[in-house]
């Protein structure tokens, strides 16, 4: 049997520490819905894993000052269900809500929910060289690319990767112009979250910026009242646990019937979290209709490239963004 | 004594499968048990050129590598996996150095841990020579066969076409669909008694002694096949797996219990599948809606080796009064596992295209699909002329229209629209099952404190079987359900037939009211008088005796005795649906309401009204479940479930449970089941049908009718996606 070390850790320092002692095949593990799932797979190999899940204060949910505060190890399901989220930013909420299955936010963190990797069925059955995934084994070509690519990116990909950015949180938090915070070896810092995700280029097997050794202690998103005229819409093939095939995160700053400012990321089309400036250029100073939503939405997908099954994930996406636009419009009045 | 209607009754062992005592195959406690992995092969065809074990048997645990060196002694007959009784047919992986399918075994692993197991076959390192191939039956090296001309024909279809005023000539596609039971497939061999044991969540337990024993040159008897449940069959567990013979002979050779449970994403590459397949349809009807002709042609695909045959054609011919008709089936050959019976084989992809093709044939006439449906019932089978043993279809549409309120449907698609601005959509479809029936051999014990023990042939999937046989007894001879033990899917017990093609219930409740009743002759015979109305148990404690027990043999309708024998041989037997005076059929309606989102195009599926027509209802409660499960089926074929097989490597690349998509609870609305609930005396004396495939026939056409409905596009593959619709 392969021998695996395991330790629980009570201080982001003692983490850290234990993470660089044991060296290359160090992970952190906090819910393990993902890194289980890896390893089943024979993508992640760890020898010891690092349990950040109960590191004091690192579940904490506050609301109280001018940001919401989620610690790193707070877990989905209680983010998705606490009174403030749910009643005064509904993006943040519904894109929880609408991920993964009720037991698997149970167990979930918030913080690891960010680092979640693609979905791309390549990237996942590519064992043992089974297909050629430049994520899995660097330079070795992506089978994705003129493959049975229906799940994958029509924005941000590169010649070498267009495998999706699965998230749902991350998309909303992109939305919510949300800050990362980090601890490493050099203490804490804090990132936006666009900051966080790197674009594949040529590069596709480094998907954060992050250092290896670095903890996502918390999550602050700066409170605003666009967050009750907010929604998160999730179009996917089933109604409950599934990926999305397109997902938009809208938020509106209103003023009366006019938009003062949007915030708009798109999911499920793009090789990471998606901010669709564009769209937010149009909507700015507007009112809102059917055909204005949809010449914004159509906007976010101008750069949009399609490959040779997923092209209508261009058209779906426009008119999922549209109508998410006017489903955040509609909380206005 | 006249059959009784049934009444809702709990499910006969759900008790004790809600508390996790019911053992399934891969549950059982063995000392000294042993685990086996298989290594999957990474090409889809080619040669295996070396295997490298020695990084494998330096995993601590490990016990043995094995490869094609060490089963090429393992045979391939009639019986064994894959042959469909066809000599020179079939294929055994790891019997020589050669690679067919892609994730076919090419070495097993055997450790004394799982963990062991699972890290030894990753270690293996394989080296192949690979050769060209296609996995997809549109692909370049797909080979066809020529077509096979149906011999269910009657007049001249073509001339009768060529002159209709009234035509449509379409083609439907069905896509390469897995069974996916949630218990896994697996195997156990084990030694008990100095035999053999193979335990394995099975459709066919003696498919070990029939097919097993020949492969391994055992004499049947060696070997005794068990199978305590199986966790949803649908097909996929009828017959001799890829590992099976692998894991047997590695317990022979080893002198040790062997278990393997086949990963799930192992087993879209080595169980077997529903292929693919395409369906050309022509009808041809007068002005007033009566079907002068139906022409069908289908297409599907096979794997390059085996007997698996092509049977799209067997019942659309006798759903309705076909002026004339013709058929005609032809398989294309390709480099993939050999695909398999999926519940409602041929029924489910042949109604789906049939009876869209008769939706669209009522939107071309301007008639309502429900009335076109009913000018063409018929009492008689227009290909023999014999008469059906029972057809209450009619009765189905009709209580079903009532229901599903249908008289708010128009022809005009669109035409209902909901609160929230989604187009509402209503559609109807009809499928058909042959009832089917096959030998089974009962000892029945009842004991004076009102024990009553059976054995007999069945096999227990999830489907009810046990409550099923549960209903006779308690018909016949008044028992307590909680003291009834019913001993099947054990060849150790009693002969087991394989237990598929809806012919489960046809089989195991005549068998059990044949030998209740003769045990009540028995006891009449020793009390020298005709029995009372009080339950028998009583009546037999007064004779003092402790028990009593009989046996008895079952022979369908139209079989002889010589049908005992093959089954005590592990030689399947079955009838139907044609028999010496009339056809036989279970027959389904199902009426669909979906509502489609105008800006997306998202489909939901808000209620489903289904009438069923399966002779006696054995147990109201297994039934409908049967039906709404049936159902579930069929939203997952309109609307979510393919494989996706990319033409460059082949094998199946959304291999797990989250991406190959099924629905989930959340995509089912209501789905409302009622029975006509007759009898069928004249096809045997319990009066059942078969009841588990015909649910799920037509369901998927009735939801794509509604699609049409609600939308007015025509979508002539499966499933719909949300690119079809946009």
């Amino acid at each position: 049997m392969k021998p695996l070390s395991y330790v629980q850790v009570r201080t982001a320092r003692e983490a850290i520490e234990a993470f660089v002692a044991a060296g290359e095949s160090a992970r952190y593990i906090a819910g393990g819905t993902n890194l289980y799932d890896l390893m089943k797979l024979g993508i992640e190999k760890p020898a010891h894993l690092i349990d950040i899940a109960d590191l004091d204060g690192a579940n904490r949910i506050d609301t109280d000052g001018d940001r919401l505060f989620f610690g790193g190890a707070a877990l989905m399901a209680d983010v998705a269900e606490h009174p403030v989220v749910r009643d005064d930013y509904p993006v943040l909420a519904e894109s929880l809500s609408k991920a993964a299955s009720q037991q698997l936010r149970n167990m979930a963190t918030v913080g690891g929910n960010l680092l979640q990797r693609t979905r791309c069925p390549y990237f996942r059955n590519g064992a043992n060289g089974a297909y050629p995934c430049n994520k899995r084994e660097p330079g070795s070509g992506c089978a994705a690319i003129g493959g049975m690519d229906r799940s994958q990116a029509v924005l941000g990909a590169s010649a070498a990767c267009n495998a999706v950015s699965p998230g749902d949180w991350p998309v909303a938090l992109m939305a919510m112009d949300a800050a990362i915070e980090l601890q490493g070896l050099d203490g804490p810092r804090v990132i936006p979250i666009a900051e966080l995700y790197r674009p594949p280029s040529r590069t596709p097997h480094l998907e954060f910026t992050i250092g290896r050794e670095e903890i996502v202690t918390g999550i602050s998103v700066p409170k605003t009242a666009a967050g009750r005229t907010s929604t998160y819409l999730k179009v996917r093939d089933r109604e409950s646990y599934a990926f999305a095939l397109v997902s938009a995160a809208v938020a509106l700053e209103m003023d009366g019937d006019r938009v003062r400012q949007a915030h708009v990321a798109l999911g499920g089309v793009a090789t990471v979290p998606w901010r669709a400036r564009p769209a937010e250029a149009l909507l700015r100073g507007e009112t809102l209709d059917r055909e204005r939503a949809l010449e914004a939405a159509r906007a976010a997908f101008a750069e949009a490239r399609a490959g040779r099954h997923n092209a209508f994930k261009i058209e779906l996406g426009a008119r999922t963004l549209a109508d998410a636009i006017i489903n955040a419009g509609s909380k206005s009045r | 004594m006249t059959p009784n209607r049934n009444a809702d009754r709990p499910r006969i062992d759900a008790h004790e499968k809600v508390l996790g005592r019911a053992l399934y195959a891969a549950d059982q406690p063995f000392p000294g048990l042993l685990h086996a992995m298989t290594v999957p092969a990474t090409i889809a065809k080619g040669r295996v050129l070396s295997i490298d074990t020695a990084a494998a048997l330096q995993v601590p645990g490990v016990v043995r590598v094995f490869t094609h060196d060490d089963f090429s002694q393992i045979r391939t007959t009639p019986a064994a996996r894959g042959a469909y009784g066809q000599p020179g047919k079939g294929y055994q992986p790891m019997t020589a150095p050669q690679v067919r399918h892609r994730g076919e075994p090419v070495a097993l692993v055997v450790a004394e841990t799982l963990e062991a197991a699972v890290e030894g076959a990753e270690a293996v390192t394989v080296r192949y020579a690979e050769d060209p191939f296609s996995a997809r039956m549109d692909d370049d090296l797909a080979s066809p066969e020529p077509d096979a001309v149906s011999p269910l024909a009657s007049g001249d279809a073509e001339a009768a076409f060529a002159s209709a005023v009234h035509t449509i000539d379409v083609e439907y596609r069905h896509p390469q669909q897995h069974h996916n039971p949630i218990e896994l497939i697996s195997t156990t061999a084990a030694f008990e008694d100095g035999t053999l044991r193979i335990y394995e969540g099975t459709q066919s337990a003696a498919a070990f002694a029939g097919g097993l024993a020949g492969m391994m040159g055992m004499e049947p008897q060696a070997l005794r096949g068990v199978s305590p449940y199986t966790g949803g069959g649908f097909g996929q567990k009828n017959g001799v797996q890829e590992q099976s013979v692998l894991v047997a002979s590695a317990a022979l050779l080893l002198r040790r219990p062997v278990k393997l449970v086949v990963p799930r994403g192992q087993l879209f590459h080595t169980a077997s599948y529903r292929p693919h397949s395409r369906h050309r349809v022509r009808l041809a009807a007068d002005g007033d809606g009566r079907l002068l002709a139906g022409i069908y042609e289908t297409v599907q695909q096979n794997s390059r080796y085996d007997g698996f045959a092509s049977d799209h054609g067997a019942t659309p011919p006798r759903m309705y009064g076909y002026g004339a008709w013709r058929g005609r089936e032809r398989i294309v050959r390709v480099d993939t596992q050999t695909p398999g019976h999926q519940r409602a084989p041929y029924e489910h992809p042949a109604s789906h295209a049939t009876e869209c093709a008769l939706d669209e044939l009522a939107g071309a006439l301007g008639m309502d699909p429900v009335a076109l449906r009913l000018a063409n019932d018929t009492q008689r089978d227009p290909i023999t002329g014999k008469p059906f043993s029972s057809r209450h279809l009619a009765d189905c549409l009709r209580r079903g229209a009532a229901l599903f309120g249908w008289d708010r449907r128009t022809n005009q698609p669109g035409a209902l629209v909901a609160e929230n601005g989604d187009r509402i959509g209503l559609g109807v479809a009809c499928g058909s099952y042959k009832a089917a029936m096959t030998p089974s051999v009962t000892t029945l014990r009842l004991s004076a404190g009102g024990q009553c023990r059976i054995a007999t042939s069945g096999h227990e999937m999830g489907q009810g079987i046990r409550s099923v046989i549960a209903a006779e007894l308690i018909d016949v001879l008044g028992v307590d359900p909680d003291k009834l033990d019913i001993r099947i899917g054990d060849t150790g017990h009693a002969p087991q037939h394989l237990t598929a093609g809806s012919w489960g219930a046809g089989s195991a409740a005549p068998a059990a009211r044949a030998a209740a009743l003769k045990l009540r002759e028995e006891l009449s015979q020793l009390t020298e008088a005709a029995l009372s109305d009080e339950p028998v148990p009583v009546q037999l404690a007064r004779t003092r005796r402790p028990y009593l027990e009989v046996s008895v043999d079952t022979v369908p309708l139209g079989k002889d005795r010589q049908a005992i024998e093959q089954l005590r041989r592990g030689m399947p037997v079955t009838t139907g649906p044609e028999y010496p005076d009339f056809l036989a059929f279970s027959w389904i309606a199902h009426f669909a309401e979906v509502h489609v989102e105008p800006s997306t195009g998202r489909v939901r599926v808000r209620r489903v009204v289904s009438v069923a027509d399966c002779g006696r209802v054995m147990n109201r409660r297994t039934a409908e479940s049967q039906v709404r499960g049936g159902v579930v089926w069929g939203i997952g074929a309109a609307l979510r479930e393919v494989a996706e097989c990319d033409p460059r490597f082949g094998g199946v690349l959304n291999n797990d449970l989250a991406e190959y998509v099924v629905p989930v609870n959340a995509d089912i609305g209501a789905i409302d089941v009622d029975f006509i609930d007759e009898p069928d005396s004249r096809l045997n004396p319990s009066g059942v049908k078969g009841l588990g495939e015909v649910a799920m026939v037509g369901a998927a056409a009735a939801i794509v009718n509604a699609v049409h409905n609600a939308t007015g596009k025509r979508i002539r593959h499966l499933p719909i996606r949300i690119e079809d619709l946009l």
